[in-house]
């Protein structure tokens, strides 16, 4: 009954409980009466005010809460910018990185209505064999046609396929990427060309119409000068004669990332590759599909529509199973694309989000510190009358507007930052394409940043309001205002070690992917990569088929290696450290299974070129196509402890004998020597295009000239790509010099964070503890001592976070592998260094505090008391 | 005042009853008052609920006495009907009676 009324005399005055209690005493009521009396109080308590008046408190009272937190700020500037400028940082980079990805991944399309239009992918389990151009998600002609004409849920499906390069013929040649796009495409997309009738069922669609384009605005602009007189005038691509049907309108350069320079009909496809036969094939990967929603049909409705049509495909091919993958269009859509960026977003944002937690934590710190020295105030409210929840509602506020104000701040400073930052680095990339990013935000952006920031304002406010809101009432107010508040050193020990296990966490993988820039900068790939040219010439069109790119390459390569100059010259497939591979599957012996072996074609000058010696056997000669060398790592893999050469492999259902084993490169990837290489050689006749390494004296440029000049003679609409082999090793230097800039800031930045924090701690604990300081001085203890006592002891934290981080980067690592040229995941230097770093930085922050602490007078500080 | 207030049936019972104590108007004998002449007892949350009411409108004021031991120390809160209240119940009295008027017969006990 006590505890009944301790607990009513909260809500209940005393003269209402008084009656109750004499009423009890003088009548002899039961137990029963008097709890039901109590709570008939305590439900009066509650009962006088109606939903709208609560409503109306409520919001009064965050109108007074805000203008409180707003005027503690200004009155305190020094912590406003201390709390806030970290969650800047922090939720400023998250929301900028994912403004990045959400321009890529989740934004609809720039075109009228373009959250109607669905992508479409599918992915296949057996049934017939695919070829694949492009992604083998991708449908082939005869699919598409299916799709468009049985689904319920789409109001029009279109189809395109990317990445068609063709030589635009003029004064002077130019390479222009564009894309081959069904008759509907522009219907779909709902974008009518600036000029022009675009695709008509007249010119698109008959199988014996002539070959038509659509250019974009800058295609036109920059090729053409902007000819008004444009359309129906024929120009060459891949030296045949197409006529122009239209000008897309300006900023519209196809769906995906890449700027598309021309929009042909896909049965352009017959004229650009007549020997790829893309049209009549089933079983050929090469086509998007993209469908506009009917505005009855959601997006899963239309998931569930396509695969019933996926079915009844997979009805009529035994053993074949499809998947589809529907989602809304995005500038970003073919799945295995898709999935990396994802990926590696997700790792980038990880990361950010450490370090926004790290900032957090700081401000929890700082908070709580403050919550600490407001003890006396929140006593006082708590004694006339506040209720804990409303003391929590407010602080919590403070932490909102902290949280906000950084936010806002932060999110326009790295908005505006991303926007410049991401072209430039793109452009920092040697040989990378302008891509099409667009970063102003959306709602989802903003859901984002609210989200970040209502999390960001839980986080580091929750816990001090907590913690403050508990204060006991008799103990702080009869406490002077120094009084100690020691209990609640585990809250701050624990967001130390917590700071620090997440700065060791980002530290770690920072000084791996430092160390893998120093390693790419010091990368032997295994052949001289220095003062070699590598030059492509791609021969399409009518004058190269039937033998046309054969002759036209033999007399090629006798006039460049005349040229002055030129000391070595050698045909390759492929070319060293290029993206791609080649690979085929040969049996060796009586093999029951095939082993999928990595290519290239090459000519005999390809290792005295490269400088890459053979270890046994001999070269092949010129010509001689039935013979084969294996790299070492080839021959130990598959013929361990016996002879390679002299063996005899079939390859392509033809045998070919191993004569000779060279020396292991990395020619394929940096930092791997695949264990599965073999190098073929060219037979004479067979070259569809040029692709070439030059040793060359006398400089790449003149070199590039003269290659030029004597292939124009040859064919003047012919382009000359002219590169040096080290500029593919340059890209791996600047990839890792981004990454490993990123990071290093990244980690930087976070070390400096949890320095603060670490040194904002410390110097709070050592001012609480000045008194046991003076006492212990004045009883003869030794100033290093009494140092060394509380560095222990603030320091337990910072070695416990360090070893957790230290378990938590060693899992992690992992996933950075694929970044980390020349460096194990596991590399001791970093997984060393970083915590001795992140401990040097702590104990430099805990030692300031306590020096000056050391330096105080006992005799003053006891007198204090 | 120009706004008429209404006052409530058991208002009207409370008012009575702290003008019928005088001095003595308190929680415990208003309670007991109101169950000694209607046979019913409020609960002590709904008799504070209407005086706090009265109070609001200008009925009623309150005043704390000095704690007293029996009540654990507690203080007593004293009600007094204030000018307006009185006002009040005799409008309220008045508006009532003149509705009764010649009704009484049609009410009978025991109809």
């Amino acid at each position: 009954m006590r505890l009944l009324l301790r607990i009513a005399s909260r809500r209940a005055t005393d003269a209402e409980l008084g009656d109750i209690v004499e009423e009890y005493v003088e009548r002899r009521h039961s137990a029963g009466w008097f709890v039901s009396q109590v709570v008939s109080i305590l439900r009066r308590r509650r009962s006088p005010m109606t939903m709208p008046e609560r409503g109306a408190e409520m919001i009064s009272n965050v109108r007074h809460d805000i203008r409180y937190a707003l005027r503690m700020l200004v009155r305190n500037p020094g912590f406003a910018v201390a709390a806030i400028a970290p969650i800047a940082l922090g939720i400023g980079i998250n929301t900028g990185v994912f403004s990045l990805l959400n321009s890529v991944a989740w934004r609809a399309l720039p075109v009228p209505d373009g959250d109607e239009l669905v992508s479409v992918y599918q992915e296949t389990r057996g049934g017939p064999r695919r070829m694949v151009h492009g992604a083998r998600s991708l449908f082939s002609i005869p699919e598409y046609h299916t799709y468009r004409d049985e689904t319920h849920t789409l109001s029009d499906l279109m189809a395109y396929s990317r990445q068609w390069t063709v030589t635009l013929g003029r004064e002077s040649p130019q390479e222009i990427g564009g894309i081959l796009v069904t008759c509907n495409y522009f219907d779909v997309l709902r974008v009518s060309p600036a000029i022009g009738p675009g695709f008509t069922p007249g010119n698109c669609g008959p199988p014996d119409a002539p070959p038509v384009v659509v250019l974009s605005h800058a295609l036109w602009q920059s090729a053409f000068g902007g000819d008004p007189q444009i359309l129906h005038k024929p120009i060459a691509l891949d030296g045949r004669t197409v006529t122009v049907v239209g000008v897309a309108p300006v900023g519209f350069d196809g769906v995906d990332m890449a700027r598309e320079a021309f929009f042909a009909p896909t049965s352009m496809a017959n004229v650009f590759r007549p020997e790829q036969k893309l049209l009549q094939d089933a079983h050929v990967s090469w086509l998007t599909l993209i469908g506009r929603r009917r505005h009855d049909a959601d997006i899963a409705e239309a998931r569930a529509d396509l695969s019933l049509v996926a079915a009844r495909i997979d009805s009529q091919q035994p053993g074949r199973t499809t998947s589809l993958i529907v989602q809304p269009a995005a500038a970003l859509s073919l799945p295995p694309a898709r999935r990396s960026v994802l990926w590696g977003a997700g790792i980038v944002m990880a990361a950010f989000g450490l370090v926004l937690l790290i900032a957090a934590v700081n401000v929890a710190n700082i908070l709580l510190a403050r919550a600490a020295a407001r003890t006396r105030e929140i006593a006082i409210r708590l004694s006339v009358g506040a209720t804990r929840g409303r003391l929590v509602q407010q602080l919590l506020t403070e932490s909102g507007i902290i949280a906000l104000a950084g936010a806002i701040c932060g999110s326009l400073l790295f908005m505006w930052l991303f926007g410049a930052l991401i072209p430039w680095l793109i452009a920092a990339i040697p040989g990378s394409e302008p891509v099409r990013i667009d970063t102003t935000p959306d709602r989802t952006v903003l859901w984002f940043a609210l989200g970040l920031t209502a999390m960001t304002a839980l986080v580091f406010g929750l816990v001090p309001a907590l913690q403050a809101s508990t204060a006991d009432v008799h103990t702080a107010i009869k406490q002077d205002s120094t009084g100690s508040t020691g209990g609640r050193g585990w809250v701050r020990a624990t967001l130390i070690g917590a700071q620090i296990a997440l700065c060791t966490m980002l530290l770690i993988p920072a000084g791996l992917l430092v160390r893998a820039l120093h390693a790419a900068h010091n990368l032997d790939p295994g052949f001289d990569y220095h003062d070699v040219a590598v030059v492509s010439i791609s021969l399409r069109g009518p004058r190269y088929e039937k033998g046309g790119a054969e002759n036209f390459h033999d007399t090629w390569l006798e006039r460049v290696r005349a040229l002055p100059g030129v000391e070595r010259l050698s045909v390759a497939s492929r070319i060293p450290l290029s993206p791609g591979r080649s690979q085929t599957t040969f049996r060796s012996g009586d093999d029951r299974e095939g082993h999928v072996v990595d290519v290239n074609t090459v000519s005999p000058d390809f290792f005295s070129l490269l400088g890459i010696p053979i270890v046994r056997g001999r070269m092949f000669g010129d010509g001689e196509a039935d013979a084969v060398l294996v790299t070492e790592s080839t021959a130990r893999r598959y013929w361990p402890d016996q002879d390679a050469v002299g063996r005899v492999v079939t390859m392509d259902g033809r045998p070919r004998q191993i004569v000779g084993i060279v020396r292991d490169a990395q020619v394929s990837q940096f930092d791997d020597v695949l264990s599965s290489y073999m190098y073929l050689a060219v037979k004479p006749g067979t070259q569809r295009s040029v692709r070439v390494l030059a040793r060359t004296r006398g400089g790449l440029e003149a070199f590039a000239a003269a290659v030029r000049a004597e292939t124009s003679r040859l064919d003047a609409d012919l382009v000359v790509n002219v590169q040096p082999l080290s500029a593919n090793v340059s890209l791996l230097q600047t990839l890792s010099r981004i990454t490993a800039g990123i990071a290093g800031t990244l980690s930087l930045l976070a070390l400096i964070l949890a320095s603060l924090g670490v040194y904002g701690v410390v110097a709070y604990v050592v001012s609480r503890r000045l008194r046991e300081v003076g006492v212990r001085m004045a009883l003869g203890a030794d100033a290093h001592d009494v140092q060394g006592l509380i560095l222990r002891q603030t320091l337990r934290p910072v070695v416990i976070g360090l070893v957790i981080g230290v378990a938590v980067a060693a899992a992690i690592v992992r996933l950075l592998q694929s970044v980390l040229f020349g460096v194990s995941p596991y590399d001791p230097v970093a997984f060393v260094g970083a915590p001795l770093l992140m401990l040097a930085m702590a104990l430099a922050a805990a030692f300031v505090p306590t020096r000056r602490a050391m330096r105080v007078n006992p005799m003053a500080v006891l007198r204090s008391e | 005042m120009a706004r008429r207030e209404h006052l409530g049936e058991f208002e009207h019972i409370v008012l009575l009853a702290v003008l019928r104590l005088g001095d003595d108007a308190y929680g415990v004998p208003i309670r007991h008052e109101i169950e000694r002449r209607t046979g019913r007892a409020p609960t002590v949350g709904a008799l504070y609920r209407t005086l706090d009411r009265l109070e609001d409108k200008g009925f009623v004021s309150s005043a704390f006495s000095d704690p007293t031991p029996e009540r654990g120390g507690r203080s007593k809160r004293y009600f007094k009907v204030k000018p307006l209240g009185l006002r009040t119940l005799r409008a309220s009295h008045e508006a009532l009676s003149a509705m009764w008027e010649g009704l009484e017969p049609l009410v009978q006990r025991g109809n």
